[in-house]
């Protein structure tokens, strides 16, 4: 019986790489993840930098009208650059980031000491937008404290009796910057692989074989229903790893090229991760592939299958999508939920957080098991008239 | 040896067979013959164990071909109503997958595969891809791996449907060979001069029976009528008394 499963299962395999679909979903559509993910991490990082004290150009319009503050911000290394013409349309296409606006009476309420009006313009839809905006906000302030020190001072009063709070912010994560928020991303693009990366093979091998008119000549065969079926799962499973290996190597390559061999990024997925996620997610690849075969298995057409089947991967990825923005703390009953599971372990491998045994052993045995449920479903479903000559 | 009893098969609201006893005998080519919908295929499907019957058996060899269906198997070669190929796979690959299928291997099977490729006539297109085959290369392809394993007993739906003479003629020489060999071969067509051809007994259904069986010679004496095609046509209810086809 073996050695027909495994006759079918090579047949199977050596078909679908020379089919453009398969190849496709096993191989193109994982790079598209980690080309998304390393065009975010090479765009965000032009804006984010480690130092927020590096050298920053910002553009001011009526920098002649304060020649106080300008002094002080070429103090605090800002160069200081002619703003656009037309300074909002500048900020709103982004040919800026945001632009100070020196009001026109500003010099003469300076003078006289009173509050000398400035206006910061900012699309707060931009991140860079945002981000500029928050250290010019600091800087101004710190100005604002500068001055008002030393007016105070002249007139013999402590400084100090305008700023009743001493305010300090102690950021506690480990890693002080955005790489984690990225690592999120991560394990719902594995998940989506996942699901995707067999997918043309398993609709292929079932509703194009009837449809072809080729499930009729294979059926006739002296081998058992399931032992086929067996053979075309293992096939569509063979390719679902290899997609989940290639779009793994693409992120680490992704992580090489974008923000180098010594990043976080590139460290956090190091081998043992890798291996990790892989032994992690064998149990949802083989959920993925015997869900695949039964949909193929009892839909009526080629296109029906498709239709149910190139949804069903965004579906699984949700909960990963949300745990980008809302991590939450594992507990073991979520081990029991498939994909959900799955994207916390990989995110616990990825953070080089302790990866709980209990809990990784509950995803694996039950995902496992509903997949070998749905195997078993989809053997008996195999032995139906229905599968060769469709519904009537 | 293919054997039918009683054999009864109903999709409702169609009553396909309603108790259709026969039986081919080795050394022999059997006709099953009937107008379009009589239940010739259906018939043919449960033989080759893709229907179960809802009534009546089915044996090949002795096999029952519902509890015993991978003996049915190893002993049968199709070529279904469906002979749909793998249009990425070449002709020989097609043969390979279905000789190993059925437990062969090695030499033997390539072996097996040459002598096929050279019977029927494939020699420039064994190592093609199927994209893109003619009709008569499709079949020449469906029948060479339906025969890869050498089964006793052959089931051939309509296998000159379509078929240019040149084809047909290889078709024909390749079931009188197996017929010379002793083998059981049982073939389901509509082609009156096909059956005249070839078989040396025919089977008539319609509508789901059995109306008549026998040698294509006794079935002239039965009717009175010394055309095949009027013989059919007399046994099948399709005429009308007064010689007018309904």
């Amino acid at each position: 019986m073996w050695r027909s499963i495994f006759v079918v299962f090579a047949k199977e395999a050596v078909d679908n790489i020379r089919d453009r679909r398969s190849f496709l979903s096993a191989l193109v559509y994982p790079l598209l993840g980690p080309l998304l993910l390393g065009g975010m991490i090479s765009a965000v990082s032009g804006v984010v930098s480690d130092n927020p004290e590096r050298i920053v150009t910002i553009p001011v319009a009526g920098a002649e009208g304060a020649p106080h503050l300008m002094k002080y911000l070429d103090q605090r290394g800002i160069r200081v650059a002619a703003a656009p013409a037309d300074v909002t349309a500048a900020v709103q296409e982004g040919s800026v980031d945001s632009v100070l606006v020196i009001a026109p009476n500003h010099r003469q309420r300076f003078e006289a000491e009173k509050p000398a009006g400035v206006r910061l313009i900012v699309d707060s839809s931009r991140l860079p937008g945002l981000l500029s905006v928050s250290r010019m906000l600091k800087i101004l302030g710190d100005y604002n404290r500068h001055v008002g020190r030393q007016r105070l001072a002249r007139k013999g009063i402590d400084a100090r009796l305008a700023q009743p709070l001493a305010i300090k912010s102690v950021n506690v994560a480990s890693r002080a910057n955005l790489t984690d928020f990225f690592l999120f991303m991560v394990p719902p693009f594995v998940i989506f692989a996942v699901f995707l990366g067999g997918v043309y093979l398993a609709i292929d091998t079932t509703s194009g074989e009837r449809e072809r008119g080729t499930l009729e000549p294979l059926l006739i065969n002296p081998v058992a229903r399931w032992g086929l079926m067996l053979g075309k799962f293992l096939a569509a499973l063979l390719f679902t790893i290899v997609a989940v290996v290639v779009q793994l190597a693409a992120f680490k390559l992704t992580f090489l090229w974008v923000a180098g061999a010594e990043s976080n990024f590139f460290r956090a997925l190091d081998f043992g991760a890798m291996a990790m996620i892989l032994t992690l997610a064998l149990p949802l690849m083989a959920l993925a592939v015997s869900l695949q075969v039964v949909i193929a298995a009892i839909t009526r057409s080629y296109k029906e299958a498709q239709t149910y089947l190139g949804l069903l991967p965004l579906v699984p990825a949700i909960p990963g999508m949300v745990l980008i923005f809302a991590p939450v703390k594992s507990q073991l009953w979520m081990m029991s939920i498939p994909a959900f599971s799955q994207t916390l372990l990989f995110g616990q491998a990825l953070r080089d957080e302790a990866v709980s045994w209990a809990g990784a052993a509950t995803s694996a045995g039950v995902t496992g098991a509903l997949a070998l449920g749905l195997l078993y479903v989809a053997a008996r479903l195999y032995e139906r008239e229905e599968l060769v000559f469709g519904r009537r | 040896m293919i054997e039918a009893r009683g054999l009864r098969k109903v999709f409702p609201p169609l009553t396909a067979l309603d108790g259709v006893d026969f039986a081919a005998h080795d050394g022999r080519v059997t006709g099953l013959i009937g107008p379009n919908g009589a239940g010739k295929t259906t018939a043919l499907r449960i033989l080759y164990t893709l229907m179960r019957p809802d009534a009546g058996s089915a044996r090949v060899d002795g096999f029952d071909t519902v509890s015993e269906r991978r003996r049915v198997q190893s002993r049968i070669g199709v070529l279904p109503d469906n002979r749909g190929l793998y249009q990425r796979l070449t002709a020989r690959q097609h043969v390979r997958y279905f000789g190993r299928l059925h437990g062969l291997g090695g030499g033997e099977l390539e072996g097996r595969i040459d002598q096929l490729v050279e019977i029927l006539g494939m020699a420039d297109f064994a190592e093609r891809r199927a994209k893109g085959f003619s009709k008569g290369q499709s079949v020449k392809v469906a029948l060479a791996r339906a025969l890869v394993h050498r089964p006793q007993n052959i089931l051939l739906d309509e296998p000159t449907n379509g078929l240019d003479v040149t084809s047909a003629r290889v078709v024909h020489e390749l079931i009188r060979q197996h017929r010379r060999q002793g083998r059981c071969i049982l073939i389901c067509s509509h082609l009156m001069q096909e059956v005249a051809l070839l078989c040396d007994h025919l089977v008539v259904l319609a509508a789901g029976r059995v109306v008549a069986q026998g040698a294509p010679d006794a079935l002239r004496r039965q009717t009175g009528e010394n055309d095949l095609e009027d013989v059919f046509l007399a046994l099948t209810g399709a005429r009308e008394p007064g010689g007018h086809v309904a």
